[in-house]
């Protein structure tokens, strides 16, 4: 399971189930063997390998990373449903790995050229749509400074951050050289993050996922090395 | 010289302040933080206080001067430039988290049993490592852990989230599988111990879980989880090599298989199923993998996905030939409801009694069935009840020299032995434990992304 959402708005959870292509939701308190509330999969619905996932709570849709393309689709969507919209094109852009809703400022953001597996892990950049895009749409702008991006990320739009983890260049295991980086996605930029936690030389190994825990100001990431959860506690980011 | 009369001057706090701004930073209690300078750039004005007496009217300067004072301004902008860019980030790189959730022992994933050399083999994808005990090692309930005799474990080694285990009759040489994270069988000499790298190494297909081999064929039996297929190399096949043989397709019945054995004796493979399963097709515009270019019987990777065909299936067993290939269908299917499976995982074959194990991990039990068992079949025997000390097993080994089944209990840091004949609820027979009675295991096995549940204050880790 590569991607985990938790809307709290409507206090569900969502996760892609890759071998099956199809996209589960939960009510946020499910426990043990408990069936999901939703499931979108079939015929129509052109998911190919689900890895990702994003809910947009504010305005019921969710989003799906499928490599040349981003699918959408209306968040109470259930069986075989067809997405609301696709962004997929030459302009819009290949290898879209992940993707974060931004509701207040309405962009859809996407990491494109990254991720784990046999892709390239230093090309990864962050893509910034209207949150409406559709069809074969360029970006707005484009951040690049994180070019080892590896897992989903987080954003945080009051200040309009992007937090990323960031693996090791190269196919070791684990390096040195790990970090959780912080971008403003304001405008297109090319450079160092703001912000850097943990790493390089730090305690990451191989940092992949990230959320927020905003009322405590705190950032929670994952490391598959360490196979652990780590809570850093930054109140000056928020 | 004229009189000048100053109306103000910036306060010393001010000064300090735009001199922070300058180098891009700004500092609070000590900690270097990031700032939006320019909405923060008055912070306090003070009059000046009137100079008492007469101050002096600069002379201008020479064109000497001029160009000199010039020069150095640029070298300062440069320097003041530099400054600027090394501080924009914000280092937090020696940050120390405020809470860690990690597991210090091993969480067992399988276990194989050397009986020439009376060791017991387990894996560890908590901490990545191969620990090899003493077959008839017994944790007492008052001891912290049991020491393990050798440990391999390293980044030398490539081990990570490893799942099946085998062990080579013949010379106790150790066969590993990682599953998703290392696209490598690493294969160890049975006394390698530390961060030793692999004897022999094998590039394998994405995603394998279990390992079975038909040692008079010579021949090893490897399941994919992502590519719902099987693939059979060479038993000494090595780095690059291609498989002699591809099980992959609709009609095998593989769907997320796991645990894989053989039943020489009657020539059948048996292969466990999560259910989970979408179709592949060849695909002109598919990109081959590096690992897959130029192999023959690779299989039909993600990118040969045919979109929207996924499909949840009830977990199985499926029986086929150890010679199958292509798309063909299994002998026979094992499942349904009376079958109990709930995540069935690892396999094991008593072939002297035709009876085939089943770690059943959801339902915390060991299943066995005939081996010629077919459809929806209740298992002959269960082993399952809180005597049992079964938490989550997800490996089991038939030692038949001894007549015992292993499990390897990934949930309570424990691998349990019973009688081959064990029923119902009970004891096992020996315990090893890698960490403390009744410490809980965290169950983290590869966690990706995390989440956070603001409503319960509750972080969610999928594995």
């Amino acid at each position: 399971m590569h991607g985990f959402t938790y809307d709290e708005i409507h206090d569900e959870f969502t996760v892609p189930q890759q071998f099956a292509q199809a996209i589960l939701t939960f009510a946020g308190g499910a426990e043990g063997e408990t069936p999901p509330l939703r499931v979108i999969q079939g015929s129509n619905t052109r998911l190919e390998a689900p890895d990702r996932v994003a809910v947009d709570a504010v305005n019921n849709e969710i989003y799906v990373p499928e490599g040349d393309r981003v699918l959408v689709f209306d968040r109470m969507g259930n069986g075989n449903v067809a997405p609301k919209r696709v962004l997929e094109g030459p302009d819009a852009g290949r290898g879209l790995d992940a993707v974060a809703i931004d509701p207040i400022n309405n962009f859809l953001i996407v990491a494109a050229g990254g991720g784990g597996g046999e892709r390239d892990r230093s090309g990864t950049r962050f893509l910034v749509f209207d949150r409406t895009a559709n069809g074969n749409v360029k970006p707005k702008w484009i951040v690049q400074g994180p070019r080892a991006m590896g897992g989903p990320f987080a954003i945080y739009p009051q200040r309009k951050l992007i937090l990323a983890t960031n693996r090791p260049v190269g196919e070791g295991l684990a390096g040195d050289d790990s970090y959780l980086g912080v971008w403003s996605y304001e405008k297109s930029s090319d450079g160092p993050p703001l912000w850097t936690i943990g790493g390089p030389n730090g305690i990451f190994q191989m940092p992949r996922g990230v959320a927020l825990d905003v009322k405590n100001k705190s950032i929670i990431a994952s490391d598959k090395r360490l196979n652990s959860v780590l809570t850093f506690r930054v109140p000056e980011l928020f | 010289m004229a009189h000048v009369v100053r109306p103000w001057r910036i306060s010393r706090p001010l000064r300090l302040f735009v001199l922070i701004a300058l180098l891009g930073t700004a500092i609070q209690g000590g900690t270097p933080q990031t700032k939006t300078i320019g909405s923060e750039r008055l912070v306090s004005v003070e009059p000046l206080s009137e100079e008492a007496g007469e101050i002096c009217e600069p002379v201008p300067p020479s064109r000497e001067e001029m160009l000199l004072a010039a020069m150095q301004q640029r070298q300062d902008a440069r320097d003041a430039s530099k400054a600027t860019r090394s501080a924009a980030t914000q280092d937090r790189s020696k940050l120390k988290p405020i809470r860690w959730i990690r597991d210090p022992y091993a969480a067992y994933s399988s276990v194989a049993v050397d009986p020439i050399n009376n060791e017991v083999v387990l894996t560890d994808e908590n901490l990545f490592q191969i620990l090899v005990y003493n077959r008839t090692a017994n944790t007492p309930p008052s001891a912290r852990l049991t020491e393990p005799k050798r440990i391999i474990a390293g980044l030398n080694t490539k081990i990570e989230f490893q799942c099946g285990l085998y062990i080579d009759p013949k010379t106790g040489n150790i066969y590993a599988v990682n599953n998703d994270t290392v696209d490598t069988l690493v294969i160890f000499d049975r006394n390698a111990k530390g961060d030793v790298p692999p004897t022999r190494e094998l590039y394998t297909p994405h995603g394998t879980f279990g390992i079975a081999v038909d040692e008079a064929a010579e021949e090893m039996f490897l399941t994919l989880q992502h590519d719902s297929a099987m693939v059979v190399f060479r038993k000494y096949a090595d780095k690059d090599e291609s498989p002699l043989r591809l099980l992959q397709g609709d009609a095998t019945g593989l769907a997320d298989p796991h645990g894989i054995a053989l039943d020489s004796r009657n020539g059948w493979v048996f292969i466990t199923n999560h259910g989970a399963v979408s179709s592949r097709s060849p695909r002109p515009d598919a990109r081959a993998s590096r690992r897959g270019a130029q192999k023959q019987n690779w299989p039909l990777e993600r990118a040969q996905t045919v979109p929207g065909s996924g499909r949840s299936l009830p977990p199985s067993i499926i029986v086929h030939s150890m010679k199958a290939q292509g798309n063909v269908p299994p002998l026979r299917v094992i499942q349904g409801p009376k079958t109990q499976f709930n995540w069935p995982t690892g396999l094991a074959i008593d072939e002297q009694r035709g009876e085939l194990y089943v770690a059943n991990d959801i339902e915390n039990s060991i299943l066995v069935f005939n081996v010629t068992d077919s459809g929806d079949v209740a298992p002959k025997r269960v082993i399952k009840g809180p005597k049992t000390n079964l938490a989550n097993p997800t490996g089991v080994w038939v030692d038949l020299k001894n007549n015992e089944v292993w499990t390897a209990n990934f949930m309570n840091h424990s691998a349990t032995v019973y009688p081959l004949n064990a029923s119902g609820d009970v004891a096992p027979l020996r315990i090893i434990r890698s960490g403390p009675l009744n410490e809980p295991s965290l169950g983290i096995g590869n966690p990706h992304p995390v989440a956070y549940d603001s409503k319960r204050e509750q972080i969610l880790v999928p594995n």
